[in-house]
């Protein structure tokens, strides 16, 4: 009967959508094609290489070390940001925004209105030049006028510079990522070592010398996510420096870690000896300043 | 007649705010800072993605993995510059997320693979947040 017709088609067709929209809400893998580009080894996807991923330590930890250590502010150790619209290339551009996210988390937690405002603005000029202006919206600029607690505000920033980092990874430019990372600790390595220079203080001493593994970490992310042989010369100066940190002994010593499943924590017991006498942190000191002082200049 | 799906970009960008979701998640309310990378990688079978790492000492860390809408696809192992397998999700049924004290500093290796008894292949995130 014709009137019937149109029912079955119209029963087919529910069916059939019915069945496209199981298939979309599924995970099981037995219904998933790839696509192509998820085996590109220079996919965004891929952050895989000869099956390592890399990962550079937040400079904010080490900003909270020097306020735990109740330091004073020091804005002499921060970069005078006269140059921040004058870097033209983008490898230039993205170094800077990492060391001035460093300063901008150094001054946010001091609660230095004036220093973070500045500072925020080179960050805010540096992320639109390279066309990270969704990380660093119009959101997370206002919050810095809402006067909120400076925790508050670094989980802001951290959580921005973590979209650009997804932002970028995810557009192939694998490269400029690894610039801000290594920009940031530079900059974190810097002003650690001018502390000590001004302040001598185990904890910081401490802490330099536990950047040895996160240097050959930078080195690694610096050789292999380049552009055009651009890394060419930061990668010898770090090398220059990693021979300096060769020089850092660390002595590990194992013990059970210990685990309350119920709260999902795991506490750490082992010890770590780390050894960096005063040779060692002058040559790391001026080789640091030598780096910082090459990336800045424009 | 079955759709098929392209596990592209926007699968991953989704199990990223998923992941995002777990780091922030905290029974008294505070957040955990994120180091401000995004840690992806495809893994198909058992494949795995390692990468080192440096706790600092007198830091709390979670470490947060994903790899779709269910929680427990993602299995993350710590180990210790000697090798020595200081933690695994597997063994607290591939929990997505997990916080780690850290009394003295750590050089750590971290690796992620897929659980295969329950996804073969697919995109993983993984986020490390800190708190003082």
């Amino acid at each position: 009967m014709i009137k019937e017709k149109p029912l079955i088609l119209l029963l087919i067709g529910i069916f059939s959508l019915a069945s496209i929209v199981s298939c979309n809400n599924d995970d099981t893998q037995d219904q998933i094609t790839i696509d192509d580009e998820i085996f590109d080894p220079n996919s965004s996807l891929n952050t895989i290489f000869d099956g390592k991923i890399f990962s550079i330590p937040s400079p904010v930890q080490t900003a909270y070390l020097i306020k735990q250590l109740d330091l004073p502010f020091d804005a002499t150790l921060l970069i005078d940001n006269s140059n921040d619209g004058e870097y033209v290339s983008e490898f230039k551009q993205a170094l800077n925004l990492g060391m001035y996210g460093t300063d901008l988390g150094y001054s946010t937690l001091y609660n230095q209105k004036s220093a973070t405002m500045k500072y925020l603005t080179s960050v805010e000029k540096l992320a639109s030049e390279l066309g990270l202006d969704a990380a660093f919206d119009t959101g997370f600029l206002s919050s810095y006028d809402e006067n909120r607690q400076e925790d508050s505000l670094i989980l802001l920033m951290s959580d921005a510079f973590r979209q650009a980092d997804n932002f970028l990874k995810r557009a192939n430019r694998k490269s400029t990522s690894a610039l801000i990372l290594a920009g940031g600790w530079i900059e974190s390595l810097n002003i650690a070592c001018q502390l000590n220079e001004n302040r001598s203080s185990p904890a910081i001493e401490r802490r330099i010398g536990e950047q040895k593994r996160s240097l050959s970490s930078i080195i690694e992310i610096l050789k292999v996510y380049t552009s055009k042989d651009t890394n060419k010369e930061l990668i010898a100066e770090m090398e220059s420096l990693k021979e300096s940190f060769d020089k850092v002994m660390m002595t590990y010593e194992y013990a059970a870690p210990e685990t309350d499943a119920e709260n999902k924590l795991t506490t750490f017991n082992h010890k770590l000896d780390i050894a960096i006498d005063k040779s060692i942190l002058q040559e790391i000191k001026t080789k640091i300043a030598q780096i910082r002082s090459n990336i800045i200049k424009v | 007649m079955f759709a098929t799906i392209s596990a592209g970009a926007q699968d991953c960008e989704r199990i990223v705010q998923n992941c995002e979701a777990l780091l922030k998640s905290n029974s008294n309310g505070s957040e955990f800072i994120s180091d401000g990378q995004v840690y992806t990688a495809f893994l198909d079978r058992q494949e795995v993605a390692e990468f080192k790492t440096t706790l600092f000492g007198g830091t709390t860390y979670r470490i947060a993995a994903s790899a779709g809408s269910k929680e427990n696809y993602v299995i993350f192992t710590i180990k210790d510059p000697e090798g020595n397998i200081l933690f695994s999700n597997h063994n607290y049924k591939n929990a997505p997320h997990w916080d780690f004290k850290v009394l003295e500093t750590l050089p750590v290796t971290i690796q992620t693979k897929m659980d295969s008894d329950l996804k073969l292949t697919g995109c993983a995130v993984m986020l490390i947040g800190f708190k003082k």
